[in-house]
């Protein structure tokens, strides 16, 4: 049984070897950038639109709706990130339905990859908003005693959110193709569609952490350090 | 649970190109789209709000105009309506004047239809009369009747006032007196004295006979006149009977 996509090899050069995950991920992005280029290559300016603009106006105006709500901040800036991140993993996540795919978040390496996004990003957005000398001066308050603690709990974080979607997204395969040898036909489909469920609200947490950590970044310490414990907590599965 | 180093650093790129490529075809064409419905809609918004007030101007000048137009018509049809209160009330007069004319003119055709035919009653009746009289005392006159006769003249003389009789003593022409009947000598000198007694002895006097005077003495002096006779007694009678048709003229026009 495989657990990871990165383990299904299709071509090897040297070092470089062209997996599932990869492959996978190549489809997913292919589906989003040309659905995105089919509708908006045609995009309306009148009040009466085709209902894919539609669906990706809904899609664009919740996005910057959840950052706004999370940020306090105008949303423009964060969007391509923290809206990619939720498009892909909802949409890498989604696919699970169809029989021979395989979720590229299903691999570690991709949610380490996402993760490590987010860590850079973290800093690279506080920087832009704060300057280097202010946001660097966060890691030492409120002692510098606390420096440590804040290094760890900026990995520690990173890798929660790497391990915590990579957990959910294998595990849920991992359960149906369990299930498919114990009880097959109707049982699996039931535990299929919890997958998706997890997938969309996995998808959504990943990108509200992203945003969360960005917003404690760049906001004001301890407002941004408030918000994320706000967000933080309820939402640790 | 193994991590394939190079495939992190893969799908690092590719994240990064996925957020490249949803920037450039989902992203900013997105928003800028709702952008510029949202502005062709304020502009909407905007026009449709100044046309609105633009509306509602006219309509207030249409409605302005619409009062006056009202208020014009109201004033044009009260003239019409004094006018022709107006007109009316001089037809009415004219009409009414016109009655009056008519009525008046008829009324007088109507009295002086009756007039006449009083008149003419009257002159009948009194001709009648008078003829009825006439015939009796003519069947009646005798001697003693001429005497009685005589003898109230000259009472009546003795009656005279003192300005008559002064008048008729100046006198330079002779005086006339006239009977119905022939008087005889002694009569005729019973006459003189009692007139020269009352005036003195200047005056003449001359007798003449007027059938007339019905049972009558009269004597005319220049502008004196002194009578006693029928015919004034039948003239008492034709102004008493004139009296008795009065009331009806007077109430005649009035019912």
């Amino acid at each position: 049984m495989t657990i990871t996509p990165d383990s299904i090899v299709y071509w090897q050069w040297g070092d470089f070897a062209l997996n599932a995950t990869i492959v996978f991920t190549w489809l997913v992005m292919a589906l989003l950038t040309l659905g995105s280029w089919l509708v908006t290559r045609g995009l309306s300016e009148d009040p009466k639109l085709s209902r894919w603009q539609n669906l990706l106006e809904v899609l664009v105006v919740g996005i910057r709706n959840q950052i706004a709500q999370v940020s306090h901040q105008q949303p423009g800036p964060y969007l391509p990130f923290v809206g990619t991140l939720f498009l892909f993993i909802a949409m890498a996540n989604l696919l699970n339905v169809i029989p021979g795919y395989m979720a590229p978040t299903g691999s570690l390496s991709t949610t380490t990859a996402l993760a490590i996004c987010v860590f850079v990003a973290v800093p690279v957005f506080g920087i832009a908003s704060k300057g280097a000398g202010e946001y660097l001066q966060h890691y030492i308050k409120p002692t510098p005693l606390m420096l440590p603690f804040n290094v760890i709990g900026e990995v520690s974080r990173t890798v929660a959110l790497a391990v915590r979607l990579y957990g959910n997204i294998m595990s849920g395969t991992v359960i149906v193709a369990i299930l498919l040898s114990l009880t097959p036909y109707f049982f699996p489909v039931v535990m299929q569609l919890l997958g998706l469920l997890t997938g969309m609200i996995q998808a959504y947490i990943f990108a509200i952490l992203a945003m969360v950590y960005i917003a404690s970044a760049t906001s004001a310490h301890e407002h941004g350090e408030s918000d994320e414990h706000q967000h933080n907590t309820p939402s640790e599965p | 649970m193994e991590i394939n180093w190079i495939t992190v650093s893969a799908q690092v790129v590719n994240f990064l190109i996925l957020v490249w490529l949803l920037k450039h075809f989902l992203y900013q064409p997105v928003i800028r789209a709702m952008d510029r419905r949202d502005q062709k809609i304020r502009n909407r918004m905007d026009e449709a709000d100044s046309r609105e007030q633009e509306a509602l101007r006219e309509k207030q000048s249409y409605q302005q105009k619409l009062a006056s137009f009202e208020k014009e018509r109201e004033e044009l049809l009260e003239e019409t309506r004094q006018e022709a209160r107006q007109t009316r009330s001089q037809m009415i007069d004219q009409a009414r004047e016109e009655t009056a004319r008519v009525r008046s003119h008829w009324m007088r055709e109507v009295s002086e239809e009756k007039t006449a035919f009083i008149d003419g009653l009257r002159h009948q009746s009194l001709e009648v009369v008078e003829t009825v009289i006439r015939k009796a005392l003519q069947d009646l006159a005798d001697e003693r009747l001429e005497e009685r006769i005589a003898h109230t003249f000259i009472r009546k003389l003795h009656e005279l006032d003192e300005e008559t009789r002064e008048a008729l003593g100046r006198s330079s022409e002779p005086a006339t007196i006239a009977t119905s009947f022939e008087l005889d000598p002694g009569q005729r000198s019973t006459l003189t004295r009692a007139i020269h007694e009352l005036v003195g002895a200047d005056l003449a006097v001359n007798y003449t006979q007027v059938p007339e005077l019905i049972c009558g003495v009269e004597l005319t002096c220049e502008s004196q006149r002194i009578s006693w006779n029928l015919s004034d007694y039948l003239e008492e009678l034709t102004a008493s009977v004139e009296k008795a048709f009065e009331p009806l003229e007077t109430t005649e026009p009035g019912a």
